[in-house]
């Protein structure tokens, strides 16, 4: 029995594909869909790739955003390499003197990357944005006015982060607290702690309410929670008002438990996750960034209660508590090519890859780092996890503090002079106030 | 055949100038004396001596390693002089280890060794415990000291047993530094051993003669024992203050514990010693924002000029506390 074949059946499907293929073409180069800027897969050559993401959380979250990259960019072959957090700046830097030795992309602090442009660390990628057609506006926009200096962009917005208040809802029930509503200004949280903490009977604290100095908090976000404005007309402001009334808030809660010794005592006995202070129920309520919840989620820490069940921790967020002016603020990273770097095309297709919406959706399900490409942050997949409308909603209060290029690491002159403070070791007056000066003595020096 | 240079001439006895005929045996000596040399000295002149020309040159400077250096006088000395509390904090911090640390660390060592010396049994390993940390990587040791110093570290436990509430360390200003005296008294193993060779090479016949003389113990310590060991003391007096002065490594780890900045210099600055604060103004964040290659030379200087008042200093007092067997003093 002979086989019919209908004539001109076939080219129906070739025209169906000439078709698709004319209106694939009229696309830009790659898939632009998707919130993907457009990849040039052609491009060739091995690059490095240097982050400090070493946990197991973040190390894993890095690779599989490096193999989505691979798929994409076939003819690229990408060497992720972990570097310890205080190490991968002050390597990149050695290299870059010595024109040898840096990776090809990096993971910069967007915080210092304008005073990092300005030294010629890294290299500028204003024209490889424009020609590939990168829209500043895909970006949060304080991640992205971040990341210029003198107008060019140094480097894509990779995550940024928010913090907000974590809190041990098992144990707040359990002091007849409502779970729901966690404390949110100061006087509350002040209240709250009376219930929550306990002492043993030789007066040594057992268990903390809160500490302002533990977590990924320091005395920067509680003065913005007290309407603090740091940097007026260009220029920082330490010495003020506002910034005196928050440390002197900061010592009542340091005195509250016994001093300064007697708080580093107690927190020394706890660790790194899964045994910090919070998991461990030392401290039933902690300001750190979304990406802890991440870290929550992998160790599923148990709540100790005061009957000696320990059942499955629930936690809630909320925004940290306030004096008036509900805060927090976003630290982050960018993804950046150091000068010198050997193959800047390959380097830019990576980066490209990672900073669009799918590397960094695939970045935030790992690690909870708020993506800085705003279509990706509202991502469906993400949105699926209730506490991560939350944080979305958290960035609305996020304060954006200004670059001052004459120096722009002026909060280390607040910093270093906190702990004399904590120690009555200097008054707040005067902490506030030699800090000022030599802030204005730097900047002079600088000009 | 022998050649002789007409403007070779040799001093002699005085003012007295002969003639030295040039010898080519002797040229071939000293030229094989410079070959042997010579991977030394190349070492020196590329890894010594031009580092530190360039460091003098580019402490006029102001200097962020990857662009090109910019002459700017003796601004950065005029700068950490007269216009920065850093440099005056972290000068605080140092020369408050010196006079703390090396009174401390010298009579500990000399002690140790005294009793080293006995001729006890089990003396040998005495010896070996006391040199042990001397072998141990510093770095290590060091988060091992963080581990031991914690606010509720083995230390303060075995305060506690007296009755004795122990101090955060590492994390009030206060006690920062007095631990890391606790911590160098650990690492004293070198100058013990030092202080036993000199110990061993007292001759035994001033003993003998103190005591036909009617010394008791004291007296011949006081009277024979220190003057003699007072050369090896002077120089490790010398050698503890330089190290001192040098101190960074310590420093660095502890400041940086649990997370913190190193740019901050310790709890309350108060580990910001000099050498961690040259290092700050260099690669870290500190003051005007790191990478100040010029300023940090600038502050480099200033320390070899210290140092080198401090020794001389030292030189000079030495003449009145120094006996020496052979000069009679």
């Amino acid at each position: 029995m002979g086989v019919t074949v209908r004539k001109w059946a076939w080219r129906r499907p070739v025209a169906a594909l000439a078709a698709a293929l004319l209106v694939l073409s009229a696309l830009p180069m790659g898939t632009a869909q998707d919130g993907q800027i457009p990849l040039n897969p052609e491009v060739s050559g091995d690059i490095e790739f240097w982050h400090f993401w070493g946990s197991p959380v973040r190390r894993n979250g890095i690779r599989r955003v490096v193999a989505q990259c691979q798929a994409e960019l076939p003819n690229i072959t990408v060497t992720e390499t972990f570097k310890p957090f205080g190490d991968i700046w002050t390597a990149n830097i050695a290299a870059v003197a010595a024109r040898s030795g840096m990776p090809d992309v990096i993971v910069a602090d967007r915080l210092q990357l304008p005073r990092d442009a300005a030294d010629g660390i890294y290299q500028s990628l204003g024209d490889l944005a424009a020609a590939d057609g990168v829209e500043p506006s895909a970006f949060w926009d304080f991640t992205w006015q971040q990341t210029l200096y003198e107008g060019e962009t140094y480097g894509l917005p990779f995550e940024t982060d928010v913090r907000v208040l974590f809190y041990n809802k098992n144990v707040l029930a359990e002091a007849g607290l409502d779970p729901e509503n966690p404390p949110a200004t100061w006087e509350e949280l002040w209240a709250a702690a009376d219930a929550l903490d306990v002492w043993n009977d030789d007066g040594t604290l057992a268990r903390m309410a809160f500490f302002p100095l533990y977590g990924n908090v320091g005395a920067d976000l509680w003065a913005m929670s007290n309407g603090h404005e740091f940097v007026v007309d260009g220029q920082p402001v330490v010495d003020d008002p506002a910034m005196a009334e928050t440390l002197e808030w900061m010592k009542r809660w340091i005195d509250r438990y016994g001093g300064w010794a007697e708080t580093q005592r107690f927190l020394a006995q706890y660790g790194a996750a899964p045994n910090d202070a919070f998991m461990a129920g030392g401290v039933v309520m902690k300001v750190d960034v979304a990406g802890y919840n991440s870290i929550l989620n992998f160790y599923r820490p148990r709540a100790m209660l005061a009957d000696g069940s320990t059942p499955n921790m629930d936690w809630g967020v909320s925004l940290p508590p306030h004096n008036g002016t509900p805060a927090t603020w976003s630290g982050g990273f960018t993804l950046s090519i150091p000068s010198g770097a050997e193959n800047p095309e390959a380097a830019w297709e990576f980066i490209k890859c990672a900073a669009s919406r799918p590397g960094q959706v695939s970045w935030a399900r790992d690690t909870y780092s708020i993506p800085s490409d705003i279509s990706a942050a509202r991502d469906p997949v993400l949105m699926a996890d209730p506490a991560w409308g939350f944080f979305i909603d958290a960035m609305e209060v996020g304060v954006n503090v200004p670059f001052v290029p004459e120096y722009s690491n002026w909060i280390e002159q607040l910093n270093q002079r906190l702990e004399s403070v904590w120690t009555d070791a200097a008054t707040v007056e005067d902490a506030l106030s030699s800090a000022q000066q030599e802030i204005a003595s730097v900047i002079e020096q600088n000009r | 055949m022998a050649v002789s240079a007409p403007d070779e001439t040799l001093e002699v006895a005085g003012s007295t100038k002969v003639k030295r005929p040039f010898s080519r045996r002797r040229f071939k000596q000293g030229l094989t004396g410079y070959l042997f040399a010579l991977p030394w000295l190349i070492g020196f002149v590329v890894f010594t001596l031009w580092p530190m020309l360039y460091s003098l040159f580019t402490s006029f400077t102001r200097y962020n390693i990857i662009g090109d250096p910019r002459w700017i006088g003796l601004r950065n000395y005029e700068n950490i002089i007269f216009n920065d509390p850093s440099f005056l904090r972290a000068l605080e911090n140092t020369f408050w280890m010196v006079i703390v640390k090396t009174p401390i660390v010298i009579v500990a060592a000399l002690t140790i060794a005294i009793l080293l010396n006995l001729d006890v049994p089990g003396a040998r390993g005495f010896r070996t415990i006391v040199y042990l940390p001397n072998v141990l990587s510093g770095v290590a040791a060091i988060f091992l000291w963080q581990w031991i110093l914690a606010p509720n570290g083995l230390f303060n436990a075995g305060l506690d047993l007296i009755g004795v509430r122990g101090p955060a360390w590492f994390t009030d200003p206060a006690w920062t530094k007095p631990g890391l005296v606790v911590m160098s008294t650990w690492w004293i193993g070198s100058q013990v051993l030092i202080y036993l060779a000199s110990l061993k090479g007292i001759p035994k016949s001033l003993y003998e003669a103190a005591e036909i003389d009617g010394a008791n113990g004291w007296a011949k310590t006081r009277y024979i024992t220190l003057p003699m060991l007072s050369p090896t003391t002077f120089f490790l007096v010398v050698t503890s203050i330089i190290g001192t002065f040098q101190i960074f490594e310590t420093a660095f780890i502890i400041a940086g514990a649990a997370g913190r900045d190193v740019a901050l210099g310790g709890p309350g600055q108060s580990l910001l010693f000099y050498v961690f604060y040259l290092y700050n103004r260099a690669f870290g964040k500190v003051g005007a924002g790191g990478l100040q290659m010029g300023y940090a030379s600038a502050l480099a200087w200033i320390l070899f000029v210290i140092i080198l008042i401090v020794t001389l200093v030292q030189l000079w007092l030495a003449r009145r506390w120094v006996h020496y067997e052979t000069d009679g003093r």
